[in-house]
């Protein structure tokens, strides 16, 4: 069956790209800011040099034997969602916007937690983004505790996957059991996927470092989401820039694999370019777009499963730049085969998310999955004796023949919110004001697939705990 | 002699520091005092190398080798000829990138800008604690801080500087400016900072403008 494929290097080129990391983790080697961890990979074989630990070869390819190659991913209620691994194209809403921008509005202001069920609420209605995420950060809760709270409207009202991250330490184990209140088997069947990314160049942080340490330990999938900014925290050339974030995930497969043989993990990644005027982190700039289509081919190479920031846009409003933006690089992810891609609704480098934004992005899922789909070859399919029945029997109408109505279902993809009407029963409405149409009409009428009460109980509880440690009421939604 | 200082200030808009400093040590020795160096070349050069920048001519990459010219003139050339008293010391400002934050470019470059102008710099590096910030704020009697963060995430350690220094009863002593790509007037507004950082040049104009030095 004929899909578009889109590859970038050739496999001599990913080994060459292979052996250039290698180098750089054995010869310059990781810091790791906490001690602890740096010693898990010293202890193993890791060699200690001014404060950095240089990495063997041999250490590497023990972790790469030992990591599993396919992630099966599962709903909340333990239904079968997809395999990581095989081209699952999981679109998922971006991760931890601090701000939302409202209908109409030029100006984001900060999230509360009722914005949080909102998008949740609309994520479970969107056919086309198949996992939610924790893409607020809520400003109505103390801050010690934003990012585990994220976890608790989609555990309630969603039962689709769930792709996330702790900002703290103490929190990741918090959110790991409001997983486990809501399913028993939450680790042995995953639904929720967490990020954690390493500091350019060639860094971890305390708080990543333990947070993968943790989910490493735990068997929970953790994806390592290396982030180089060209000319600033990685070399300006995309392969530099690739070398560098190959070399950085590698660092993350060998201390997931040291914890624990066999940890899930994804080859994540959000390359960026640093704006050479303003150093913006442009996360979509052609050039960031080149390395993840690189590093893709990368865990093509190692047969990892592999994630992206796509589908997203640097634009502050939902405007032309947003729709352009999202769109190319929407497809290129799905051309490129990704499993995991995170960005629609996302605004502004990341940090600003709009509803009606991942409305339409939504609809651009749809379109570039189509396209991803590709065609068959059968003979249904090649439809030559449709071809001369239409022809010669019907006047060279397709649409009399029977073939037509069997199969366009199946064929074509139809869009939903874009505007493909003839003017006379166009609405003089704007694609943005479709978008919040479709908003308030989900909010309205939606599907919410409520926790049952006996879980919600022992997750409501988990989550008073929560803000009863930092002395604060909780924010029941 | 204006031949010279004319490739002095045009090594330092180029970014070629080691042509600057040898120019520069043959304008001394021709007797171009330090003083009238700093004035005359070194400060018109890293206005125009601003220029450049503000015109979208010139990259931050550009502005870095061209504040890194300047400075190794300044160091090595201007500083130790430099007759006690006669170096302008504006104010001292304490500069560091957040905690849990560990890119450092804008904080460097600010640095470097600042220094120009006369400020001194305690530069106290990347991953700092709103308390690390509050003491040198003592110590040194500095009248501006300076505290950058690259991320989203990593921001929210401005506010807690903030905070520090008006639980010490700091706060009005010093100007505050919140630096990094990502600070908006807005946010430094609502975490009751001072100054937007997140282009070096304007926060150093309005820095100046507020200590009422131009």
């Amino acid at each position: 069956m004929p899909r578009p494929v889109l590859s970038l290097l050739t496999l001599e080129e990913a080994k060459i790209v292979h052996s250039k990391s290698l180098e750089v983790l054995s010869t310059i080697g990781v810091r790791f800011e906490d001690p602890e961890v740096a010693k898990i990979v010293i202890e193993a074989g890791g060699v200690e040099r001014g404060g950095r630990v240089l990495i063997p070869e041999e250490l590497v390819n023990e972790a790469l034997r030992a990591t599993p190659r396919r992630i099966e991913l599962y709903s909340r209620d333990g239904e079968r969602i997809n395999t990581l691994g095989e081209s699952a194209l999981i679109f998922n809403p971006g991760s931890a916007a601090i701000k939302i921008l409202d209908y109409g509005s030029k100006s984001p202001r900060p999230p509360n937690m009722s914005d949080l069920k909102k998008l949740v609420v609309i994520v479970e209605n969107l056919s086309h983004i198949q996992a939610q995420s924790t893409a607020l950060v809520p400003d109505d809760v103390p801050i010690e505790i934003r990012d585990a709270v994220r976890l608790y409207p989609i555990l309630k009202y969603s039962k689709k996957p769930i792709v996330t991250g702790a900002f703290t330490v103490e929190n990741l184990p918090v959110m790991l059991n409001m997983l486990r209140a809501v399913r028993e088997d939450a680790w042995k069947r995953p639904f929720a996927i967490f990020d954690v990314c390493p500091s350019p160049p060639l860094s971890w942080s305390t708080v990543t470092s333990r947070n993968l340490v943790d989910l490493a330990r735990t068997g929970v999938p953790a994806e390592i989401i290396s982030m180089p900014g060209l000319g600033t925290t990685a070399p300006v050339t995309v392969a530099g820039a690739l070398v560098q974030h190959h070399a950085e995930v590698l660092s993350g497969v060998v201390l997931a694999q040291l914890v624990s043989k066999g940890a899930p993990v994804i080859y994540g990644g959000s390359p960026l370019l640093a704006q050479p005027r303003y150093g913006t982190p442009l996360i979509v700039a052609p050039e960031a777009l080149l390395i993840s289509l690189g590093y893709r081919d990368m865990a093509r190479l190692l047969d990892l499963p592999v994630h992206t920031y796509m589908g997203l846009s640097d634009a502050k409003l939902v405007d032309y730049q947003a729709g352009a933006e999202s769109a190319y690089s929407s497809i290129i992810a799905v051309l490129g085969g990704f499993d995991v891609i995170s960005g629609p609704g996302m605004l502004e480098f990341e940090s600003v998310f709009s509803l009606e934004k991942l409305i339409l992005d939504n609809e651009v899922c749809g379109l570039v999955k189509r396209v991803g789909r590709g065609f068959g070859l059968s003979p249904d399919e090649l439809a030559l004796d449709v071809i001369r029945e239409a022809v010669l029997e019907k006047s060279g109408n397709y649409l009399l023949h029977s073939h037509t109505r069997r199969m366009i279902r199946r064929e074509v993809h139809l869009l939903r919110i874009w505007d493909t009407a003839p003017r006379s029963r166009w609405p003089s409405r704007d694609i943005y004001e479709e978008a919040h149409l479709e908003v308030e009409r989900i909010l309205a009428e939606g599907t919410v697939n409520q926790l049952e009460l006996e879980l919600q109980e022992k997750l409501d509880s988990i989550y008073q705990e929560l803000y009863e440690r930092v002395n604060a009421k909780p924010v029941f939604i | 002699m204006e031949g010279l200082k004319r490739e002095l200030y045009a090594a330092i808009v180029e970014g070629d520091a080691d042509r600057a400093l040898a120019v520069a040590r043959r304008l001394i020795d021709s007797g171009v005092g330090a003083h009238g160096l700093v004035v005359e070349v070194l400060v018109p050069a890293m206005r125009r190398v601003g220029e450049l920048f503000e015109r979208g001519e010139y990259f931050i990459a550009d502005v870095i080798a061209c504040a890194e010219a300047f400075k190794r003139v300044f160091e090595d050339v201007v500083k130790p000829r430099l007759e006690r008293g006669e170096k302008r010391r504006v104010a001292v400002a304490v500069f560091g990138t957040v905690k849990g934050d560990i890119h450092d470019l804008g904080k460097n470059l600010a640095k470097v800008l600042f220094e120009v102008e006369g400020f001194e710099v305690i530069d106290l590096g990347v991953d700092v604690t709103p308390e690390q910030i509050v003491e040198a704020v003592e110590k040194y009697n500095a009248r501006v801080v300076g505290v950058s963060a690259l991320m989203t995430t990593t921001m929210i350690e401005q506010r807690r500087v903030v905070e520090e220094l008006r639980k010490r009863g700091l706060r009005d002593k010093v100007i505050v400016i919140a630096g990094g790509a990502p600070v908006t007037e807005e946010w430094v507004r609502e975490i009751g900072a001072d100054v937007c950082g997140d282009d070096a040049f304007k926060a150093l104009r309005r820095v100046k403008e507020l200590l009422g030095v131009f």
